[in-house]
């Protein structure tokens, strides 16, 4: 998959396994992709799917074991150093700082691994601080920020040394909405003015949709779908049918043999008593004729909508099944 | 990488130690303790038989079983903690050198730990007036030669400890008493007044503390000069210069078989 202008990064048939109890287990097959300077990229998949071994790869955490990657022209393999000077990450799931210093201190330290003179790096954390909301924050001791001041904290230690790319894995997982937004706009922010490539691995899809200019969608190590996400959500055809049924049903194996049916996916609310399935389809006929099945099978549709398609509709048609349905099958 | 960067990675990453440190009060008063009170109770035992000759080493063991200390909880482990927290990815994501890390890890140690060993050194003497015979040029040296080898030794333990999951902490404490009586931190462990037998004390002189604590005991109490001590101080200088490099060369054969297994980013929780 190509990118416009300057390519940032660049991977082509990286395949990465680990041993496993018995044959190896392939996290990475062959995966091919450019990403231009400036662009936000979203890699975005199940757990499992993939992403993370992307970014352990591209951030020289991890060595692949087939094809090459290079970042901003340099090997990641056989030129970790060079593109260590480049780059920055950021996990969501880290805690990445030392508790008894304030967080200024901590952003301080992460500064000078990269060399940045005192005076820089001070006025460096100021801006990142003050466009991330960080500011009154900052001369806090590490651990008694919230989770999400200490995840803007992380957020600025990955941008402290102005990299021309950053490797975001899950960056706003388990944050409230408005600190999610927040951390959201200030990437957009840094990809339009500063020209940085942010390369996001989430599974977050309505994150993935707002704020990247295009998506991979990955599944088992391979990439099934990239594009930008209005092209994806075009190629699926017509709108996506939610559905409302009663009683609660675990399965709905029967909409697999409906033709025109891409994919479905479904959940149960005990509450109410009813379960809810959203079912890609290529064309209004089969919407109805999904619909149609349901209630072969002697349950009640309670309500029935159409809705614009998003990027998990584009997952499920692809797939079949989605995100959570897909977890579950590795799981098992 | 120029010199500037690995100075102020280093000079950041000792900052780093003695805030954590003098940021918490309490902390400084509990890392005392044990080294002003384990210090307290060899001096009294001594003074009690007799034996005011090892006042002096119950003393000077306190001062220095304060380093031990440092070294075994604060340089050896750091590598595994940073690993669990997520930090060492930072560390290996960036290009600082990760010598300048492991040598501000220990000058950052060395400073935190001195007013313990201020406090052990200022009690013993108020309480006990050892008897001193120094030759303080000797002394210094050795002293100096003693935290570089005991240090470079924790930069060892720290890189061989990210090998390890969370037998890293019982390791510490298995190695703790063991070593703290093998190296004579409170009794001369190896040469003619030791208690051990030769073997014994063959193996003892293969931990840097043991031939430091021996050649502090002659410069302090003994009187002998540089000239007296010097084959202590040249195998103190060895083993620094050797558990240096072994400390980076671990670390970066360590980090290879982690990015080629996949297990340096793996966070033990």
């Amino acid at each position: 998959m190509a990118s416009k202008g300057t390519v940032s990064v660049e991977v082509s048939g990286l395949r990465r396994e680990f041993k496993g109890k018995g044959s190896p287990v392939v996290a990475l097959d062959g995966v091919s992709l450019k990403v231009g300077q400036g662009e936000i990229f979203g890699v975005l998949g199940p757990n499992g799917a993939g992403k993370t071994t992307m970014i352990r790869i591209l951030s020289t955490l991890l060595l692949p074991t087939g094809g090459w990657a290079k970042v901003m022209g340099f090997d990641v393999e056989h030129e970790p150093e060079k593109v260590r000077r480049v780059i920055n990450m950021a996990s969501g799931a880290e805690k990445a700082g030392y508790d008894f210093i304030s967080a200024k201190r901590n952003l301080w330290f992460f500064s000078q691994l990269y060399g940045i003179p005192s005076e820089i790096a001070e006025k460096r954390i100021m801006e990142l601080s003050e466009m991330l909301g960080l500011t009154k924050y900052l001369d806090r001791k590490f651990y008694a920020l919230s989770t999400g001041y200490r995840q803007r904290a992380t957020i600025a230690r990955a941008f402290v040394n102005e990299p021309k790319v950053v490797f975001l894995d899950e960056p706003t997982i388990g944050l409230d909405v408005m600190t999610a937004r927040s951390i959201r706009e200030f990437l957009q922010e840094q990809a339009r003015q500063s020209g940085r490539t942010i390369i996001l691995a989430s599974h977050n899809m309505a994150e993935v949709e707002a704020i990247c200019d295009r998506v991979a969608i990955i599944d088992k190590g391979k990439i099934i779908a990239a594009g930008t996400p209005d092209d994806l959500k075009r190629s699926l055809g017509a709108p996506a049918l939610v559905m409302e049924v009663s009683p609660p049903q675990s399965g709905f194996e029967m909409l697999s043999t409906v033709a025109g049916v891409k994919g479905f996916t479904s959940s149960t609310e005990e509450e109410r008593g009813l379960s809810t399935v959203q079912i890609v389809v290529e064309t209004d006929a089969a919407a109805r004729a999904a619909e149609d099945a349901v209630k072969k099978q002697g349950l009640k549709v309670v309500a029935s909508w159409r809705k614009q398609a998003t990027l998990e509709e584009v997952f499920v048609a692809l797939v079949g099944r989605g995100f959570k349905e897909r977890e579950e099958q590795d799981v098992v | 990488m120029s010199f500037s960067p690995w100075v102020r990675t280093m000079k950041a990453r000792a900052l780093v130690r003695l805030w954590s440190i003098f940021g918490e009060p309490l902390w400084i008063v509990v890392s005392m303790g044990f080294p002003v009170l384990s210090s307290l109770a060899l001096s009294l035992l001594y003074y009690s038989i007799g034996a005011t000759s090892y006042v002096g080493f119950a003393v000077l063991g306190g001062v220095m079983v304060s380093f031990w200390g440092n070294v075994l909880w604060s340089m050896a482990s750091q590598f595994y903690w940073d690993k669990q927290e997520g930090l060492f990815e930072i560390y290996l994501t960036s290009p600082a050198p990760i010598s300048a890390i492991l040598i501000g890890m220990s000058v950052g140690g060395i400073i935190g730990t001195v007013p313990s060993a201020l406090i052990v050194t200022g009690i013993g003497w108020v309480l006990f007036h050892p008897a001193v015979n120094a030759a303080w040029g000797g002394v210094i040296l050795t002293f100096g030669l003693t935290l570089a080898s005991l240090y470079a030794m924790g930069m060892t333990l720290s890189s061989l400890y990210l090998a390890y999951g969370r037998e890293a902490e019982s390791l510490n404490e298995v190695l703790q008493e063991p070593v703290s009586m093998l190296s004579g931190l409170y009794f001369p462990s190896i040469g003619s007044r030791s208690p051990f037998p030769l073997a014994i004390q063959a193996a003892a002189s293969l931990i840097p503390l043991t031939i430091g604590m021996d050649a502090l005991r002659k410069t302090l109490f003994y009187g002998n000069d540089i000239g007296q001590v010097w084959p202590d101080l040249a195998i103190l200088a060895v083993m620094a210069v050797v558990l240096l490099f072994l400390s980076t060369y671990t670390l970066k054969y360590l980090e290879n078989v982690g990015r080629r297994d996949g297990t340096i980013a793996v966070r033990i929780r």
